[in-house]
This record gives structure tokens, C-alpha cells and sequence, in this order.
């Protein structure tokens, strides 16, 4: 959606809504629920259709900008599971997303001076301060293996978080292994990922703007992203909101893996037998559609059995970690609990997931002795390489 | 001194709604009531969705069931303080909400029961859609009725409302008992089950059919609470019988032979911009409508049939045998043709594959065909004959609003085996211009009225009290009998001049 969306812009397209609830689960003839805000409290204010509703009740002066407002548009998980399965929202000028409108709806009341208590709020206060979210990260590529004239380009995300940085170093490990030339791209902070999510737009296009004139020399070089958020935000919205953009090769790091196990360049350890479950990230699954590559990397890993949970692929449920608002007390705990527990039912060991906020959110809620049964699938890989 | 005495009233009202908010968390849980105003903003407007056209109706607080001893205890407490109730399900809903009044919200209460492949029948809550039903019933060897209910809307909206489900044949009425909970509290059902310990398979006798009084009643004569609903064996084998018509006579002649002698299961008279845009995926209606939108609904291109007749033919291999030879024979008669299903693979591949997820799993899941603006549709039924004058009569109508209503979503049924017929014509004007819909809402005011004194039509909604004067004063009678305070979907329309 391009930032200068207004609410009046989507009211027509959000008024199409039929009320039907048909954004709230997935498909026939399984039709499992698929919302979190919906699953959590069956309303259709809790829907996908709320939001659209509230959208038009703004603009109708049915109601005004406040608190409560901000709370309800930042409980939303943004999961995507709205956008999966409603087509009418979007088949109507200016042709955006459910969730979107919700984005919007979080710029216009951040717009007003509304954020929500707690983790939103601190970061707005760090993007108000240095127009930024996070910082430069850069990975600690091995000589053997970094070259400038490499074609494919680690995309190194702002680290924020312990889990993050993790990742960062398991995935330098594999690429060691792999043993190709890779350069790295290192932001200047966050990629805008972040600040398009939560309605902090005020500050994006800098951010974006930055990030691409470095991008843009880099173009013809194959990108490859270890974070979903990342990669979809660049891949799908850099197009909407820089006028000067032009599409890039990229891939995630599950397809990387994919190709090198493929072509013989990664090796799995003979180990003993174990069953994992995949989560599928909802950034990586509905938002990009990659649902076999990681499939394809646990396959190739010898004794590893997959049990697939109930809900998979794009009728995933989410871990719940990106709810912000508390509008609906402890959706992101109870969502995140529900999928634990739909994992526990499939007889698994371990929960695989290719996602960082994925991870920290199961960790934070799985009982102590059970948080290493949480696992990201790069880390996973490398224990078994 | 009037200012004054309204903010006393303000007050007064105020504080009772606050005592019955607190007396229904206390009786049902507080979870079940909100009165939170993102809630009460988003029911605010429930009438058919978010359609600026309608009033604006914020509720003071939203229930949601989920027993039926809660819907007792909402209902007992409400009438006590007199205080209006409008029972809801999951989608829009065609008539009006009260303002400052209880929305009871009965889509949490979505359980299907029973499905008795025994006698046929499913016994479900309010709050069950086709998509549940339907996905319930795979492997039962039962099928619901087909519906033309987009897959999330409950089954018994589309009973109780009477939409154009069709009656055709074999399926009659959907309903088969239902529970009822009158606003003192009292339950009952209308059906075989009200005797102790006895299921649901018989509607009639040995009393009045007291469900008939909740059919096209809009709530207002008691919140139902559970139904049993008709379901029906799969066949051995079935098919899709498709015969083509150059006008509309033609079509009612040849469904009006077939279903007077029981041929087909279901059957459909589609005019050609409906079955050549209604199964499309989104991304192909895209493609198709535009086109569609811009030619003449009456002028359909050389060798595209004016009306495509689908007939659901089902039963043993050596019956559906027959059926098509009858069908074949009777579209000949009629001046029509049989196309292959060569023929509509090759010409019309996605009406097929639309019939086959129809015909082949009993729903229907798609809307895509609502993307197209705010629906404003005229339906009438009519005995057949009258239907064909109806027919012209309407077509000719809705020539003169040219493109701004092109009636793209039209077709027609026969109900009760041909004993009347429905005609269903309607589009998508664009959703922004109030004034054109007024104007289409208003023109269509008006056919109703020449409709139903040239030619007996019959609407099928509600039009005004004047035109069935007596009919409504025993209504009237009877609703002020079950619901003696009025609490009850007091402003669905029904009963607008009260």
C-alpha cells in the first residue's frame, strides 16, 4: 500500500465486506479456524470484517480516534489468515489488503498521537528518537567464503534480540559449510519491516529510501533473507512505496539450504532418529508462499521424521507474537499456547520454525523444561550438518 | 422544562441498561456481554453489511450465547425490563436492528449434533454454515439440499429467511423442527420432538405446524435455538443435464415439464450473463465482467443460449439414464437444445467446473460475483405462466436503467414442483451513488406493486402491511400472544406500522 493511502481512499473497498466471516477461517471442507483474534473471541468485531467496519465507522464520525481504538487495531496478530481467504476486499480499487487497512488504521491513530502501552510504545519511542529501529548488523563472514564479487548477497537484518543474533551466527556456520562465495548487505537499521507493521509510517520512507539506494547497486546479485518480515516487507512492499524500485532477485534461506542439500554441498551427520513438526511462519507461508523449501531442508536430514501439525502450510495458525494491542486480553499468550498445544498433539519432539519473533514467542510461553524443544530450522541445520 | 425532564429520561434509560448489563453478566458470564463501544460501533450497522443506505442502529450491548440456557436467561431478563432483543447469525441480516436495544449473536453456537442417516435429517445450532454442515456430512453418504448460500452463511438464515434456495423437486422445505425460546423463557420445539425421548423426523401433525409461524418471521416470533433440517441420500450416480433456450418461455415450459414429472433432483434456468460470470475464480472475473457489464442483457452473442437450463439428475445408473433421454426429449419439445459436456467444457469451462464443486460437495463457497458492488435484486414469485408476462415486464424495466444496474446476478427457479416460480433479476450499481439506489429502490417499489396486480407476483420479502391487511392483523394477534412486550426484532420491518 503506498503511504499516502488514506482511510477515505479504502472505505469504498472496505465497505464490500458481506460480513461472513469467511476471513476468519480456512478451507472447506477442513474450515479450521485460522484467526487468532477470532478464535479467541468468536465476534464479528473481532473479525477482519471489524476492522473493515471500524474503518468505515471512522470516517462516518460514528466513532472517534482514541485509546481503545489504538488497543484494537494493535491486537491484530497480522497473520495474514484475513487476506488468505477473503478475495472481495481486494478486488476493489485501490486494490490492498485486509491487513493493510489494518496497518493503515494503526498509522492514523499513531498519526493522532495513540500508541499502545508496552512493547509498541517502546518502540516508537526508539523510532521518534533516532528515526530508526534497531541498528547496522553485520555477520561475520569467513574469509574463505566472503567475496564482493559473489552473486548471492546475505541480507543482514538489524539484530535485535539474543534469538536473533543466534540465528545470524548459525546461518554463517552453514554458509561456511556450504563453502560458496557470499558477500553481505548490512543495513543501516531496520529495513522498515518493523514500522510498516505498526503504523510508525511517519518515519518509513527514509528508512526504505536508504536501504534500497544501497540496495540498488547490488541488484543484479541474488538477495537471500533470513528473516521472513524482512524479506516480504522489501519484496512486496519496496514496489508500492519507491517509485524508483526494481524487482530483485531473492530467495530465503530454507530455499538456499533446499539447493545446497540438492546439490551435494551440505551434508547431513548420521544421527539418531527424531520426530519435529514444522510451524510454518506466517510471513514466510502466506505472505510469501514458501511452504516446501523448509519441508524439503528437514527431509534431507537424516533421522528426522515429520509430523505435520493439523493446522499447516497457508492454514497455519499463528504463534501470536506480533499482537501488540491489548484489546483482547491475552490473545498473544493464549494463541501461542493453542499452537504449543496442537504441536504437543502431533507426538513430536521438536518445534521447528524459520522465523525469530516465532521462536522467542514459543520460548517465552513453552514451560521452562520444554523451551529446548523450540528450535529454528537454521540452528537445526547446523547441529545436523 | 423539556430539557430537563429528556436528560431525566436520558438517566433513567441509562441506568436501567446499566442493571440489565450486570444482570445478564451475572447470569450468563461476563465474557458473553459486551458493551464496549468498538463492539456496539461494529453491529452498528448489521443490515445487509456496511450499506450506508440503511440506518445507522449502535445496540447498548451484544450477547453471545453459547447454550441455550443462556439465550433463556437473556430472553427472561430483557422482557422483564421490557427491553428490545434482535437475534442475529454470522452474515448481514436483511431487515433492521433496534437502536439501544440487546444483539443476541448466536454464531458461537455452531455445533452440528446429530446428522440421522437413518431418517435424513441433521439436527444443528443456530450458528452452523453450509461450509460446517457440508463438511460434516462428507462420508455420511448425506448431502444437504443445494443451496446458492455463499458457504459461511448458517443454514438456518437460509431457511428461515426463505432465500432462493431452491424448493425445486425432491428437497422441499429445509426445515424439519426447530426450538424455540419465547421471550418469558419458555422452550419448545415444533416438531416430532416435542414429544419426550422422539427425534426430529416429522414436521406435520399431530398439531398446527407451528414452524411455518418462524418462516420469513425474522425472529420476531422467538429466538430459535437448535433446528433438524432435511438432509438427503447421495445417489448412486449423478449428472449434469444442460439444455439451452433462446427466450425465457421456452425455459419455464421445459423445467415445468421436467420437475411435474419428477425428473430432475434440482434444476436452474440461468440467463447467459449469469452463467457466464456466477462460478468464475476472482481472477478471471477480472477478465469476464467488464465485458459482461457492458453488453446488453438481452442480446446475448450469436450461439449463446439467452438460457441455460441445469438440471442435477440423480438416482440409480439405469433411472439417470432415462432422465437424460426425458430431458433431451422435453428440450426439443420446448424448442431448446441439449449441450453436451463437450460442448460446455470447451465454451463455458468454468460455469461447469462451478456446477460440478455445486453438485459434487453440495456447496457453494464462492461470492465472488458480490465483489461487484451493493446487490439490488427484484424477486418475485408467480404461477408459470404469469412468470413468462413477468419475465418481459422486468427485463424491459430494467433495459431503461442501461449499464448503472446491468443485471448480471439473474435467474429462475421453480418451486413446489412448478407450482410457482421464482424470478430473481438483479446487479451491482455502483455502492457510492445513494442517489441511483434510491432511485432503483424506488422503481422497484413500484414493479412490485404492477407485478402483483397485472400478474399475481408474489415478493419475497415483505412490502409493506397495506397489501395483505388481514394476513397481518392475525399476525399481529399472534405476536402480541408469544411476545406481549414487543421485545423481540422490533424493528425487522415486519411489523412497521406498530
Amino acid at each position: 500500500m503506498k503511504l499516502s493511502t488514506t482511510l477515505k481512499d479504502v472505505q469504498a473497498a472496505a465497505a464490500r465486506c458481506l460480513r461472513e466471516a469467511r476471513c476468519t477461517y480456512g478451507a472447506w471442507p477442513e474450515n479450521h479456524p485460522l484467526c487468532p483474534m477470532y478464535w479467541h473471541e468468536p465476534s464479528f468485531t473481532f473479525s477482519g470484517g471489524g476492522y473493515l467496519f471500524i474503518t468505515s465507522a471512522l470516517l462516518d464520525n460514528k466513532i472517534d480516534f482514541n485509546q481503545s481504538i489504538t488497543d484494537f487495531a494493535f491486537s491484530c496478530t497480522g497473520c495474514m489468515a484475513c487476506d488468505s481467504n477473503c478475495n472481495i476486499i481486494r478486488s476493489h480499487e485501490p486494490y490492498v489488503d485486509i491487513l493493510d487497512i489494518i496497518r493503515l488504521l494503526r498509522s492514523e491513530t499513531v498519526k493522532r498521537g495513540f500508541v499502545p502501552e508496552g512493547v509498541a510504545k517502546r518502540m516508537y519511542d526508539e523510532v521518534k528518537k533516532t528515526g530508526d529501529y534497531g541498528q547496522a548488523s553485520s555477520l561475520k563472514l569467513p574469509d574463505q567464503i566472503s567475496s564482493d564479487k559473489a552473486d548471492t548477497v546475505i541480507f543482514a537484518e538489524c539484530s535485535h534480540t539474543r534469538t536473533q543474533k543466534d540465528i545470524s551466527e548459525a546461518t554463517v556456520r552453514l554458509l561456511e559449510k556450504i563453502g560458496s562465495p557470499v558477500s553481505q548487505f548490512t543495513e543501516r537499521g531496520c529495513c522498515g519491516s518493523t514500522l510498516y507493521d505498526f503504523g510508525f509510517w511517519e518515519h518509513l520512507e527514509p528508512l526504505a529510501k536508504a536501504t534500497w539506494e544501497k540496495m540498488k547497486g547490488l541488484k543484479d546479485k541474488t538477495f537471500v533473507f533470513i528473516n521472513p518480515h524482512c524479506q516480504e516487507f522489501i519484496v512486496k512492499r519496496y514496489p508500492e512505496i519507491l517509485p524508483d524500485y526494481t524487482s530483485i532477485n531473492n530467495q530465503h534461506i530454507s530455499q538456499l539450504l533446499a539447493d545446497a542439500f540438492k546439490k551435494g554441498k551440505l551434508k547431513s551427520k548420521k544421527r539418531g532418529k527424531v520426530k519435529v513438526s514444522y510451524h510454518d511462519p506466517c510471513y514466510l507461508g502466506r505472505g510469501l508462499r514458501i511452504y516446501d523449501a523448509p519441508r524439503e531442508v528437514l527431509a534431507s536430514l537424516d533421522g528426522v521424521e515429520l509430523v505435520e501439525m493439523v493446522r499447516n502450510r497457508e492454514n497455519s495458525f499463528c504463534c501470536g507474537a506480533r499482537a501488540l494491542g491489548n484489546y483482547v486480553p491475552n490473545l498473544s499468550e493464549d494463541t501461542t499456547r493453542e499452537r504449543i498445544k496442537e504441536f504437543e498433539a502431533t507426538g513430536a519432539d521438536l518445534l521447528i520454525t524459520a522465523c525469530a519473533y516465532c521462536k522467542e514467542n514459543f520460548q517465552n510461553v513453552m514451560p521452562g523444561k520444554d523451551k529446548v524443544k523450540v528450535n529454528d530450522l537454521i540452528e537445526f541445520v547446523t547441529e545436523h550438518t | 422544562m423539556a430539557t430537563k425532564t429528556m436528560r431525566i429520561e436520558r438517566e433513567i434509560v441509562r441506568s436501567e441498561r446499566e442493571t440489565i448489563f450486570q444482570e445478564l453478566r451475572k447470569a450468563i458470564g461476563a465474557e458473553k456481554v459486551r458493551d464496549d463501544e468498538v463492539t456496539l460501533v461494529t453491529y452498528g450497522r448489521i443490515r445487509h453489511g456496511f450499506d450506508i443506505m440503511w440506518p445507522f442502529r449502535k445496540p447498548s450491548m451484544v450477547v453471545f450465547p453459547e447454550t441455550r440456557e443462556d439465550v433463556v436467561e437473556t430472553l427472561k431478563i430483557a422482557n422483564r425490563h421490557k427491553f428490545p432483543v434482535t437475534s442475529v447469525g454470522t452474515a448481514a441480516i436483511m431487515l433492521g436492528t433496534t437502536e439501544g436495544g440487546i444483539i443476541l449473536d448466536q454464531r458461537r453456537r455452531d455445533k452440528v449434533i446429530e446428522i440421522n442417516t437413518d431418517s435424513g435429517y441433521a439436527v444443528i445450532e443456530p450458528g452452523v454454515s453450509f461450509d460446517k454442515l457440508t463438511s460434516a456430512l462428507r462420508g455420511t453418504g448425506f448431502k444437504c439440499s443445494v443451496g446458492t448460500m455463499p458457504g459461511p452463511g448458517t443454514v438456518l438464515g437460509q431457511a428461515l429467511s426463505r432465500g432462493s434456495q431452491s424448493f425445486s423437486t425432491r428437497y422441499l422445505s429445509l426445515v424439519l423442527d426447530l426450538e424455540v425460546v419465547l421471550p418469558d423463557g419458555t422452550v419448545f420445539s415444533t416438531g416430532s420432538s416435542h414429544f419426550d425421548g422422539v427425534g426430529s423426523h416429522l414436521r406435520y401433525g399431530p398439531y398446527p405446524d407451528l414452524a411455518g409461524l418462524y418462516t420469513c418471521a425474522y425472529g420476531a416470533m422467538g429466538v430459535i435455538t437448535k433446528a433438524a433440517i432435511r438432509i438427503h441420500p447421495v445417489n448412486e450416480v449423478y449428472r449434469i443435464h444442460f439444455a439451452g433456450f433462446d427466450n425465457y418461455s421456452d425455459a419455464v415450459d421445459y423445467v415445468k415439464d421436467l420437475v411435474n414429472n419428477n425428473i430432475p433432483e434440482h434444476t436452474f434456468i440461468w440467463n447467459w450473463h449469469m452463467y457466464l460470470t456466477w462460478p468464475l475464480a476472482p481472477s478471471d472475473m477480472e477478465a469476464v465482467m467488464p465485458q459482461i457489464l457492458e453488453s446488453d442483457f438481452r442480446k446475448p452473442p450469436e450461439g449463446t443460449p439467452y438460457n441455460l437450463v441445469s438440471s442435477f439428475l440423480s438416482g440409480y445408473k439405469e433411472l439417470v439414464d432415462a432422465y437424460e433421454k426425458v430431458c433431451a426429449k422435453v428440450a426439443k419439445k420446448c424448442h431448446g437444445r441439449v449441450l453436451s459436456d463437450e460442448e460446455v467444457e470447451k465454451r463455458f469451462p468454468a460455469t461447469l467446473a462451478g456446477f460440478r464443486q455445486q453438485y459434487g460437495d453440495y456447496s457453494y463457497r464462492e461470492s465472488v460475483h458480490w465483489n461487484k458492488g451493493r446487490f439490488a435484486g427484484w424477486y418475485v414469485f408467480a404461477e408459470p405462466k404469469d412468470m413468462k408476462e413477468i419475465e418481459k415486464f422486468a427485463v424491459n424495466e430494467f433495459s431503461k436503467f442501461g449499464k448503472a444496474i446491468n443485471p448480471v446476478n439473474y435467474y429462475s427457479h421453480p418451486f413446489d414442483f412448478g407450482r410457482s416460480i421464482l424470478l430473481r433479476i438483479g446487479g451491482f450499481p455502483n455502492p457510492d451513488d445513494i442517489e441511483l439506489r434510491k432511485r432503483i429502490s424506488k422503481k422497484f417499489d413500484e414493479m412490485y406493486d404492477v407485478a402483483l396486480k397485472r400478474y399475481g407476483a408474489v415478493p419475497i420479502r415483505p412490502i409493506g402491511s397495506d397489501r395483505a391487511e388481514t394476513y397481518m392483523k392475525v399476525l399481529r394477534s399472534i405476536k402480541k400472544a408469544l411476545d406481549p412486550n414487543n421485545i423481540l426484532n422490533r424493528d425487522s420491518g415486519l411489523f412497521e406500522e406498530e
